[in-house]
C-alpha cells in the first residue's frame, strides 16, 4: 500500500469511529432533514421585507 | 454612480486597467472580460443618461469565483478543464446581482474544486496575498479575496463549503458573509458538497456585504434547498443601535493554538462591541471537533460522488492534495454517511439551543495564524499538506457543519502588516445581528479603511 493509500485508509478508519462513537445514543427517530427543521425554527428576526 | 461622480464606464474601465496593470503579479481572475464588461456599462450609462437607475448597483463592476455559471464564459472550477462545469441555467445569484444592474467584469481563480484553504493553483497559478506577496490568499475563493483587496472589483461572490469565503476574506483584510444554510440560492454553482455549499459576498465593508446579501438572498424555485423565509432590508437594519446585544466569547476550542497577534486582535474587537454597548461575555460551548468530523463526513462522501468522474477517469490532472481528500469520500460507508447526517440534526438543535439562549452571536478568530507562505503550506507530503489544510480551516468548518450565517472582517494587522480577522457567527436566518455588529465596529474602526501597498 502506498503513502498516500495508507493515509485515506487511516483517514477515513477515523472518521468512521468517531461516527461510531457519536451515534451510539442517536434517537431512532432522527432524520436528516431535522436539520433545516432546526435553522428553520431556530430563526428569530422580523422580516418585513416580504 | 447615481450622483454622476463616476459613470459605469469609467469605474469599469479603471477596474479593467488596474486588473491589466496587476492582475499578472496577483493571479486573482481566470477570465476577464473586458468586452463584454464595457458593452454592459455602455448600456447601464444609457440607462442612466435616460433616467433610469436600477439602484445602488447601477454600474458597479463585480467578479464571480470561476464555479459559477454565466452565460458566454467558460467555468473551470479551478480545474485543467476550461468548461469543467456547465449548467442550464445561469447561477441565480449573478443573474441577479446583473438584473440590479451590476457589471460582470470575469471569472475569478480559486483552489481546484474547491478543494482547499489556502488558495493555490497549480493549472491558473497561486493567487497572491495583495498585503504579501509570496503568501496565500485563503481558498477556496482565493481570487474572491484578492481581487476585492487590490481593487479589481467593488465586490465578488464566492462559495463557502468549509471556509472558502472566509479564510480568503481573513487572508485578505476584507468582508467575507457566508449565509445561512438556505438563504442563497446555489443554483447555476458547481457543488461541491450539497448538505454543506453556501453562496456569499465578498466586499471592502460590511455596508457593502449587506447590499450584495440583499440582492442575491431569497426563495428560488431552482434550488430545491433555499429557504422561502423572507429577506429583511440588511442596509435598513445597519444602524440600529447594537447596545444591549449578547455577545459571547467562547472560552474552549476557539482560541487554543492560535498566535498571540490573532488572540489579542480579536478579544480587542470585542472590547471595541462593549465599547459600543454590547454585552460581551465568556461562554462554553459544544465541542466543535465533533460538528468538523461529521462536516467531514458529510462533505468527503458528496464531493466523491459530485467528482467521480474526474476523480476516476482523470486523477492524473488533479492536485495530489486533491485527489487525496477526493479519495477518502470514495471509502466512507454509506451507513457512516447517513448516521453523520442523523448527528448533524442533533448537533445542530443542541447548539443553537444550548448558545443562543445565552447570546445573540459569537466573536471567534476565523484562521489560526495571519496567512502563512505559500511554500511552507504547500511543503512536505500529501499527509502533511492534509493535515495542515485541516488545521487552518478548524475555527471555520463548525459552522459548515451547523449552517449558521457567519460574517469575517478584518480586525488589525501582524508585525508585518498580514491582516488579522474575527467571525461573528448568528443565530440561523439572522444575518442582520451579524452585520449590525461588523457595521457598528467598522463604523467604530479604521482597518477597512486601509490597503495592500500595491
Amino acid at each position: 500500500m502506498s503513502d498516500p493509500e495508507k493515509q485515506v485508509s487511516a483517514d477515513v478508519a477515523g472518521l468512521a469511529a468517531a461516527i461510531e462513537r457519536m451515534a451510539a445514543d442517536l434517537a431512532i427517530g432522527e432524520e436528516p432533514a431535522g436539520f433545516v427543521l432546526a435553522l428553520e425554527g431556530d430563526a428569530k428576526t422580523e422580516e418585513p421585507r416580504d | 454612480m447615481a450622483a454622476r461622480k463616476i459613470s459605469p464606464v469609467e469605474a469599469t474601465q479603471t477596474c479593467l486597467d488596474r486588473i491589466a496593470r496587476l492582475d499578472g503579479r496577483i493571479h486573482a481572475f481566470i477570465t476577464v472580460d473586458a468586452e463584454g464588461a464595457l458593452a454592459t456599462a455602455r448600456a447601464l450609462e444609457d440607462e442612466l443618461a435616460a433616467g433610469r437607475s436600477r439602484g445602488p448597483l447601477h454600474g458597479v463592476p463585480l467578479a464571480y469565483k470561476d464555479l459559477c455559471h454565466v452565460p458566454g464564459l467558460p467555468t473551470s472550477c479551478g480545474t485543467k478543464t476550461r468548461e469543467y462545469f456547465t449548467s442550464p441555467i445561469e447561477c441565480t445569484a449573478v443573474a441577479r446581482l446583473r438584473a440590479a444592474g451590476a457589471v460582470t467584469l470575469g471569472k475569478l481563480n480559486m483552489t481546484e474544486l474547491a478543494m482547499g484553504p489556502f488558495g493555490d493553483n497549480a493549472h491558473h497559478g497561486d493567487v497572491q496575498n495583495p498585503w504579501k506577496s509570496g503568501h496565500c490568499s485563503g481558498g477556496s475563493s482565493s481570487g474572491s479575496g484578492a481581487a476585492v483587496a487590490a481593487g479589481f472589483a467593488l465586490g465578488t461572490l464566492g462559495s463557502d463549503t468549509g471556509g472558502s469565503i472566509r479564510l480568503p476574506a481573513a487572508c485578505c483584510g476584507i468582508v467575507g458573509l457566508k449565509p445561512t444554510y438556505g438563504r442563497v440560492s446555489r443554483a447555476g454553482v458547481m457543488p461541491l458538497s450539497w448538505s454543506m455549499d453556501h453562496l456569499g459576498p465578498l466586499t471592502r465593508t460590511v455596508a457593502d456585504a449587506a447590499l450584495l446579501l440583499e440582492v442575491v438572498a431569497g426563495y428560488d424555485p431552482h434550488d430545491a434547498t433555499s429557504s422561502r423565509r423572507g429577506v429583511p432590508y440588511y442596509q435598513r437594519m445597519l444602524e440600529s443601535p447594537i447596545g444591549g446585544l449578547r455577545v459571547g466569547i467562547p472560552e474552549n476550542f476557539f482560541f487554543d493554538g492560535i498566535t498571540p497577534d490573532m488572540d489579542t486582535a480579536v478579544r480587542a474587537a470585542a472590547e471595541v462591541l462593549a465599547g459600543l454597548g454590547a454585552l460581551v461575555s465568556p461562554i462554553h460551548v459544544p465541542d466543535p471537533r465533533t460538528l468538523t468530523d461529521i462536516g467531514n463526513v458529510i462533505s468527503r462522501s458528496e464531493s466523491a460522488a459530485l467528482h467521480a468522474r474526474l476523480a476516476r477517469d482523470r486523477p492524473h490532472e488533479l492536485q495530489p492534495a486533491v485527489r487525496t481528500r477526493l479519495e477518502i469520500g470514495f471509502h466512507i460507508s454509506a451507513h457512516d454517511y447517513l448516521q453523520a447526517l442523523r448527528l448533524r440534526s442533533r448537533l445542530a438543535r443542541e447548539f443553537i439551543a444550548e448558545v443562543f439562549a445565552e447570546v445573540d452571536a459569537l466573536v471567534v478568530p476565523v484562521i489560526p495564524e495571519p496567512a502563512p507562505a505559500l511554500e511552507t503550506a504547500k511543503a512536505g507530503s500529501v499527509d502533511d499538506v492534509v493535515t495542515r489544510m485541516g488545521r487552518f480551516s478548524r475555527l471555520t468548518r463548525p459552522f459548515n457543519t451547523l449552517g449558521l450565517p457567519a460574517l469575517t472582517l478584518p480586525c488589525g494587522f501582524s508585525s508585518d502588516r498580514r491582516p488579522l480577522a474575527l467571525q461573528i457567527v448568528g443565530r440561523a436566518f439572522d444575518e442582520a445581528t451579524t452585520l449590525r455588529l461588523g457595521h457598528a465596529y467598522q463604523q467604530a474602526t479604521a482597518w477597512h479603511h486601509e490597503g495592500p501597498p500595491l
